[in-house]
């Protein structure tokens, strides 16, 4: 009976997850529409600004150079929302096949906030080439997000790299702290939510390593 | 380069219009539709060379218009437009015989490029 209601509860939340991507998913594609329509409107800007002749237009590179800070920052809102929909479709599937690479890279764009609100840079070491798991992507994407969390909350500035990779058959996950200090690496892989992370990932196939390393930051 | 007649099809008509505005300032040849139908009537008066379309439009889908423009003129070299990160709608408009596609939002430069290998491979196909 117990079975059964649990069974019922992963559902529910399978639903719930499933409910929240989709509305996400549609969302981030009316936001890149105005964004295709902002950067269309900048880059016509431009183009007129590009056919007026210099001693039409007063303070043409001013107008130009306020254009390419828009067009930049659209950029950063297109690789934004591009991260924010693929993690929006994460409920798709209970079970895929999934990159390691791609799934830490999309990751580490969403966390980025996290990490500068920290003043820690983050960063990324992708294998050269894919690192093929099969798992539940929520799941997975939950369980590293939380020890990148539990790493943030006992560090300040430097650099934080994320470091897939294959070794001897074994999925790896280096979490690497450039100014990790003794005391630091003892309070994090000491904690019951380390463990348990540690745990949880293992059981899926990756484990996940704690380091402090100059060379990768 | 000899002109070609293009047609962008769009419901965003504040993206379609203003990216036609562009290709026009470049001297290219272009017509708008906001949605399947109305790109199907372009489609058989006009007879463009290349079209630029969106995936994902109300009423007939993007698709759904690839295949009756593919019916229309096989010849024509349709590039479809996807709001998504993911490839899966360009895969998908590949087999039926879309030339290539584009993630929105587009850089112009790209696109012109692509128009004019669209027409390139037209006037192969003739």
């Amino acid at each position: 009976m117990k079975d059964g209601k649990n069974i019922v509860i992963a559902i529910n939340n399978q639903n719930v997850l499933a409910f929240f991507g989709k509305i996400t998913a549609s969302m981030t594609h009316e936001i890149k529409n105005v964004l295709a329509i902002i950067q269309e409107t900048s880059g016509l800007i431009e183009d007129i600004v590009n056919m007026s002749d210099t001693a039409d237009l007063k303070n043409k590179e001013r107008f130009i150079s306020s254009l390419e800070r828009i067009q930049a920052q659209i950029q950063r809102g297109i690789h934004i929302t591009s991260n924010l929909n693929r993690f929006a479709h994460s409920p798709d599937n209970e079970q895929e096949q999934i990159d390691l690479n791609d799934l830490i890279q999309q990751l580490s764009s969403l966390v980025t906030r996290f990490a500068h609100l920290k003043k820690v840079k983050l960063m990324t070491v992708p294998a050269d080439s894919p690192l093929m798991i099969q798992a539940n992507s929520v799941h997975l994407q939950m369980l590293i997000f939380n020890a990148i969390e539990i790493v943030l909350q006992h560090i300040e500035s430097g650099t934080l790299t994320l470091i897939p990779i294959q070794e001897n058959e074994q999925l790896k996950m280096h979490i690497n702290y450039d100014l990790m200090t003794d005391e630091q690496f003892n309070c994090i892989s000491g904690c019951e939510a380390w463990s348990a992370i540690q745990k949880n990932l293992l059981g899926i196939g990756i484990h996940i390593v704690l380091s402090s390393n100059p060379r990768h930051s | 380069m000899d002109e070609f007649k293009i047609l962008l099809v769009d419901d965003e008509q504040e993206f379609v219009t203003t990216l036609a505005e562009r290709l026009e300032i470049r001297n290219m040849n272009v017509s708008v539709a906001m949605n399947g139908e109305t790109a199907l009537r372009i489609v058989e008066q006009e007879l463009p060379q290349v079209i630029v379309l969106d995936v994902m439009m109300p009423g007939l889908n993007g698709l759904d218009v690839l295949e009756k423009i593919k019916s229309i003129d096989p010849n024509i070299q349709v590039i479809l437009l996807s709001g998504h990160g993911s490839t899966k709608d360009g895969i998908r408009g590949l087999k039926l015989g879309a030339f290539d596609f584009l993630i929105k939002p587009i850089d112009i430069d790209e696109l012109i490029i692509k128009l004019n290998e669209g027409w390139k491979k037209y006037c192969d196909s003739h």
